[in-house]
């Protein structure tokens, strides 16, 4: 059964913190992810808050919808206006140039099992997925494969 | 959430070393203090990532940032950095390939004398 827990920040850069730190918290209370996978969230959650931080308007909130399910940690980060460029560009991969938002696209790519930007009139939505270590071996998924 | 930052002078070297959580909130501390280094004439600075704790894109910007600067005026910018999470995110981003990554505030100093 799905736990769902939702944090609503201020989009300011000094509670990007926060949000790692209760997703992090979160993400340990159910087994299947390695500690090592919950700092990968920590990382990707992060860089997914700083992108749409940088572009919101004063007084604008982020809202975090994590969804604890027995197979996936899913965490859908909500932005009210076009955010999550730097970390999610529409067009085509961008070559690794050493700057801070390419750095973002790799972290996030590289850190996550899934990743996929819906966007709605007056609200954009980026979902992280990391699929849980059940033991099984059937669900077909790598951990640590990445998208894109 | 401070960040704590810790400069001393190691044979030539200017160490910086680095303490906490460096994201968008504590980076510009970090870059400011990079910035008035070699401002104040230091071409062979050392940041010790030991005491870090996370890191994300936005640090990275302020090692990069650090790098390009102290290299304009023909200087170099070097990590100390053993620890597994921090090396995992220069990894991704291919900054292992742009830094010399030392083990040891002493295996650097040891390894060459700072340009001053």
């Amino acid at each position: 059964m799905d736990r769902i827990i939702e944090l609503e920040i201020p989009a300011r850069p000094e509670f990007v913190g926060i949000a790692r730190m209760a997703v992090g918290a979160l993400a340990g209370i159910r087994p299947g992810l390695a500690y090592e996978r919950i700092d990968d969230l920590r990382i990707v959650v992060s860089e997914a808050c700083t992108s749409a931080i940088e572009v919101q308007e004063r007084g604008a909130t982020l809202r975090l919808c994590c969804i604890d399910g027995p197979k996936t940690l899913e965490v859908r980060i909500e932005a009210p206006a076009a955010a999550f460029e730097s970390a999610f560009p529409a067009g085509p991969s961008v070559d690794p140039d050493p700057e801070p938002d390419s750095f973002r696209i790799s972290l996030i790519r590289a850190l996550v099992d899934d990743a996929e930007l819906r966007t709605e009139p007056g609200k954009t939505e980026l979902c992280l997925v990391l699929y849980r270590d059940t033991g099984s071996g059937d669900d077909g998924h790598t951990i640590g494969q990445g998208y894109g | 959430m401070d960040l704590g930052l810790d400069i001393k002078e190691r044979n030539g070297w200017a160490v910086l070393s680095v303490q906490g959580e460096v994201d968008v909130y504590t980076a510009p501390q970090f870059r400011e203090q990079l910035i008035q280094l070699v401002d104040q004439g230091q071409r062979s600075i050392l940041v010790d990532l030991e005491g870090v704790e996370f890191l994300d894109s936005t640090g990275l910007g302020v090692l990069v940032g650090g790098l390009k600067r102290v290299r304009s005026h023909d200087g170099d910018l070097a990590l100390v950095c053993t620890q597994r999470r921090i090396l995992k995110v220069l990894e991704i981003t291919g900054l292992t390939k742009v830094f010399t990554i030392y083990d040891s505030v002493e295996a650097a100093v040891g390894a060459t004398n700072g340009r001053g």
